[in-house]
């Protein structure tokens, strides 16, 4: 394979991987949300808003990786 | 029903900016269903317009300080003719004001949420106006043809000053600073310093080994290359949270920028605009997270362990 070919394996393989792990983390996010969102439905609002922000920490970790992808296609 | 309600209800000035922007927005859908966007073209670092004696100045310096030039004009009409019962401007930037005081007030208490109030909440409206600056038209789309590597591309002269490097590193290491600052004005140099160096236990294992009590000397060396150990994470974490607010801000902003970008070129128009909702949501809560961390952690470090 020439290093044009193994860039691009590389980048699609940094943030297909990269993307796995906040996936599952923002997905036990909102199940925490949901459920206390059931329990308590009064709290609507600060659930809503520690959700976010405790979704922007997990997102930050997929950003990386779009960063290292975004590297590897258009400046490497 | 709703609408002819609250359409009557709304004064005329309003009414005529209302038909004014669906005009331009029509107009701008008969220009944009003949002139298809180009490929986005990815420069990660900022462009360089002009060299003032070897200076570069970028695109996003210039939107840097447009930002801070509108901010400054908000800011001087809102508080040109104050009164105590606000109206207009005045009433909405009181209302942000106040907001993000509660909301420093109510992570930090009272005392120091006065303290802390002046640089957190800079911090959010900056990356806030940056953010959402960045999304009128004309970012990113006006500029001038250069070539680059032999092929012609658009460097814009306005670029949102988030998607800079420099910008969150700048931001990140004031945050730093500002933590560090705090954390030793309340609990003391010699005080604060103890989170990173805290090598008590191995004096006392030293002192131990010396009076030949050699077991308690053991015990106290694991004691204390823990706690060696655990201030070596400590000062770690605090340098790596600077490579990590940068990353985090540069990198939701650049991508939030291609992704406008890729949306325009794929399918023009009608589709980027709930992107462009999806951007402003992002910019507030980017701006949320930048300031309510550096909060976060100037109260950390503000209180010591003992309190706790």
């Amino acid at each position: 394979m020439d290093a044009e070919g193994m860039r691009l394996l590389a980048a699609g393989l940094a943030m297909g991987f990269g993307a796995i792990g906040p996936g599952v983390g923002i997905g036990i996010l909102g199940m925490g949300a949901m459920q206390a969102l059931g329990r308590n439905p009064e709290a609507r609002g600060p659930i809503m808003t520690n959700m976010i922000l405790a979704i922007a920490f997990a997102e930050a970790v997929a950003i990386y990786a779009l960063i290292v992808a975004i590297l590897l296609i258009f400046v490497a | 029903m709703a609408v002819k309600k609250f359409w009557g209800r709304m004064s005329k000035k309003a009414r005529i900016a209302i038909i004014t922007l669906i005009c331009l927005a029509l107009i701008a859908t008969g220009v944009g269903c003949f002139n298809i966007a180009d490929p986005p073209h990815v420069e990660l670092a900022p462009e360089a317009l002009w060299h003032i004696g070897g200076f570069p100045i970028t695109n996003t310096m210039i939107s840097a300080w447009i930002t801070i030039v509108v901010l400054a004009v908000l800011c001087y009409f809102a508080t040109r003719k104050m009164k105590l019962i606000p109206r207009g401007l005045q009433n909405v930037m009181e209302a942000g004001v106040e907001a993000l005081a509660n909301f420093v007030d109510g992570v930090a208490g009272e005392e120091k949420g006065r303290k802390f109030f002046p640089i957190v909440a800079t911090i959010f409206i900056f990356v806030f106006a940056n953010a959402w600056l960045a999304l009128i038209p004309g970012f990113i789309s006006i500029g001038f043809w250069h070539e680059i590597h032999g092929e012609e591309v658009l460097v814009p002269l306005f670029r949102g000053a988030n998607t800079d490097l420099n910008v969150p590193l700048a931001l990140a290491l004031i945050s730093f600073v500002f933590v560090e600052y705090w954390g030793i004005r309340y609990q003391g140099f010699l005080r604060y310093m103890k989170k990173f160096v805290n090598l008590g236990n191995l004096v006392g294992s030293a002192k131990q080994l010396a009076r030949g009590k050699v077991k308690s000397s053991l015990g106290l060396l694991v004691n204390g290359a823990i706690d060696a150990f655990v201030g070596l994470v400590e000062g770690l974490s605090e340098l790596i949270r600077v490579v990590s607010f940068t990353f985090r801000l540069f990198g939701n902003m650049t991508a939030g920028e291609i992704l406008l970008g890729s949306m325009m070129f794929l399918i023009p128009w009608v589709v980027a605009i709930p992107f462009y909702g999806l951007e402003l949501f992002v910019g507030f809560v980017q701006a949320l997270i930048f300031s309510g961390l550096t909060l976060v952690f100037v109260v950390m470090a503000a209180t010591s362990h003992e309190e706790h």
